[in-house]
């Protein structure tokens, strides 16, 4: 079965100690009932963390902004202007929630709960640390491709139900623009994971080093450009500059998110900012190496025995450190991200699809082919171990 | 115990959501309806322990062709006239009471002849051991290139063909003036 | 007990259901959906099978073919659709009865 959190945890002494007591209290054996509950309350943290960093996204892009555009960002609120999301929390939440009377009902309530509940579906197989993603799926990679694509349909639906030609542009200019970038990110996810051997998250993460030179980044040059396809698609299919072209503020009256207001409008912020975060963590995990630190900590062995610490304790530091590492290089992401947004001009809609089928996809197929060959060429050795066999083998074998 | 309540739950979801699509009035409902009827079908594969088998349900149906059938619904609204060639009355192009009974009956006969002919399976029932879910995406694999690779080679070209004739049938074509 | 009957009845009332679509609609959208519920049940039957009767994953196999084969037929059907549309101006398929009589 896959590793879960639950089977993660259920190697300390607390654990059992939990099940050992609700099975005296119920009289039956309760470790199915204590995993459901311990599912339940991870499963709210990690939706807690990410609506956190979705809001916290929002002031970074507004303070990064202003540090690119030479001004200040929002200082007033709390230290800093750090807790301005809350601020602008509770305007979205106070607002008059306007429903227009022409609308789809059904179609309106339901268009910006579908794009949240695909982000958040997406975050379960969010690769985190090797003992803490909340389900290590055999399938992992590929539940993540499908759970992205229910973004588009809340677009399409959101832009279809407002019943107003602006909203209905963008909502088919977002739909269409999503399933076309799917395509090359599929590709490149492809390649990745015949690099990997295996689909699940796990799989891909610890299929490369823990240095630098082991990332798959550096792994032969096929990836190297597969990770700048993989960028710029899954920017692309995340609706943000400068591909906003469906929520576009100087054209299009804000796309198709225009007739919702208050915490409709919040949810499909929220979403977009939630998918950042995801595509940039996808990205670190496959490319950038993901949770795995020097010296291997994850499975606590370093800590304990250099330091005679307890093996659950040592585990667990190994676990946070592991996740400190992951959330660093996703945010250097997410910091590359909000930079591009404000440097790069928008493109036309023309421009964008020409760019999806024109160049992205048949460079993600080249990748592909050559990436497979590679790997059969050369035994799926990474140029780093190539270029030192080939000094040892010049140096005579010393 | 909750393999069964994930049983029953994505049982609920399909079978509510493929009556909803024969009851609701509106297309684009039932096209959303239809969706949360294969989220079901892929919540019943997990549970069967097909995982690769759920992701692709989830992957190609919720990603491709529930987008496909609205873009397509867009694509062609727009209300049409309302009398045929004969000058009678069309039927209402989402079926009224009468088209419902009808299909009601002729559900209802032909679920019995396919329960007349199910009845011998269902009571011969081999009970043999119920296989543990295991990793089936290396197995799968394996079979597509090994024992299935005829089946394999043939659907690409097949999908080759669905994507160009998609494209050629519908695309827009110039009026030729004369 | 989730056995195989539970199986087989789900993939029973879909196929029935989906028949009950194709029968009581008349936009050829809504037949199409229709199709797509009857290719379900078929694909979920061959999965059920492989758990409970057999374990060597040939049904998932023929379960994936199913769903390439519904997608593509999907996309073609639409194709069809719309041409239609460019034609007709209607998507009613008593107005498809050029043929009849």
């Amino acid at each position: 079965m896959n590793a879960t959190i639950i089977s993660y945890l259920s190697q300390s002494k607390e654990f059992n100690l939990i099940v050992a007591w609700f099975s005296e209290l119920f009289g039956f054996d309760a470790t199915s009932f204590v995993a459901f509950n311990l599912f339940g309350v991870f499963a709210l943290l990690l939706i807690g963390f990410a609506a956190t960093v979705g809001g916290l996204g929002t002031f970074a892009e507004r303070k990064i902004s202003a540090d690119l555009q030479m001004r200040q960002g929002p200082n007033r609120v709390g230290p800093y202007g750090i807790l301005q999301f809350l601020a602008d929390g509770v305007k979205l939440i106070t607002k008059e929630d306007i429903i227009p009377a022409q609308v789809d009902k059904f179609t309106f309530y339901i268009a910006p709960v579908l794009c949240l509940v695909g982000v958040f579906s997406a975050l379960s197989v969010f690769p985190i640390s090797s003992g803490f993603i909340l389900t290590d799926l055999n399938v992992g990679i590929f539940y993540f491709l499908g759970m992205t694509s229910l973004v588009g349909v809340g677009i399409f639906l959101g832009g279809y139900s407002s019943n107003s030609k602006w909203s209905m542009l963008g909502g088919m200019r977002g739909a269409s623009q999503i399933i076309s970038y799917e395509i090359p990110v599929t590709i490149t996810i492809v390649m990745m994971v015949l690099l990997a051997g295996g689909m699940s998250m796990g799989i891909l993460v610890s299929s490369q080093g823990s240095s630098v030179l082991d990332w798959n980044l550096f792994h032969n040059p096929f990836t190297f450009i597969g990770f700048f396809v993989y960028f710029i698609a899954a920017l692309a299919e995340t609706n943000r500059a400068p591909f906003d072209l469906p929520e576009a503020e100087s054209e299009l009256v804000s796309g198709y998110h225009t007739e919702f207001s208050g915490m409709r409008f919040g949810f499909f912020a929220l979403a977009e900012y939630i998918e950042v975060l995801i595509v940039c963590g996808i990205a670190t995990a496959m490319f950038l190496g993901g949770y795995k630190v020097p010296f291997d900590l994850g499975t606590g062995e370093l800590l304990n025995q250099k330091l005679g610490l307890d093996l659950m304790l040592a585990k667990n530091i190994g676990q946070f450190l592991e996740i400190g590492s992951f959330l660093t290089k996703t945010f250097a992401l997410y910091y590359v991200v909000i930079w591009i947004r404000w440097t790069l001009p928008r493109l036309r809609v023309d421009q964008l699809m020409t760019l999806c089928w024109k160049y992205l996809t048949p460079i993600a197929l080249f990748n592909l082919i050559g990436c497979a060959v590679w790997i059969y060429v050369f035994n799926g050795q990474s140029i780093v171990q190539l270029f030192s066999l080939l000094f040892k083998s010049s140096g005579g074998g010393h | 115990m909750f393999n069964d309540f994930l049983f029953l739950a994505s049982a609920a979801l399909t079978l509510g959501g493929a009556f909803a699509v024969v009851w609701v009035k509106d297309l684009m409902h039932a096209c959303i309806y239809l969706m949360a009827s294969l989220f079901g079908v892929a919540g019943l594969y997990a549970c069967i322990g097909a995982d690769f088998l759920a992701a692709t349900q989830i992957v190609v149906y919720a990603g491709g062709v529930v987008i496909l059938m609205l873009f397509a619904v867009m694509l062609t609204g727009g209300a049409s006239n309302k009398t045929n060639r004969y000058g009678l009355e069309k039927i209402h192009a989402m079926g009224n009471t009468k088209t419902k009974m009808v299909a009601g009956i002729s559900a209802f006969v032909i679920g019995l002849v396919i329960l007349k002919i199910m009845v011998s399976v269902l009571k011969a029932q081999p009970v043999s051991q119920v296989g543990a879910n295991e990793n089936s995406v290396e197995k799968i694999g394996t079979l597509l290139a090994s024992d299935h690779i005829l089946a394999f080679e043939i659907s690409s070209v097949l999908l080759l063909g669905a994507l160009i004739g998609a494209a050629i049938i519908s695309r827009p074509r110039k009026e030729i003036h004369d | 007990m989730i056995s195989l009957g539970s199986y087989l009845a789900i993939s029973f009332a879909l196929f029935i259901l989906g028949i009950a679509v194709m029968i009581a609609r008349k936009n050829i959208i809504a037949i199409l959906l229709g199709i797509e519920l009857i290719l379900n049940s078929a694909a979920l039957n061959f999965a059920a099978y492989t758990k409970f009767v057999n374990n060597n994953l040939d049904g998932h196999v023929m379960s994936l073919f199913i769903i390439v084969i519904a997608a593509a037929e999907a996309a073609v059907g639409l194709g069809i659709v719309i041409r239609f549309f460019q034609l007709r101006e209607s998507i009613h398929i008593d107005d498809a009865a050029s043929l009849q009589n």
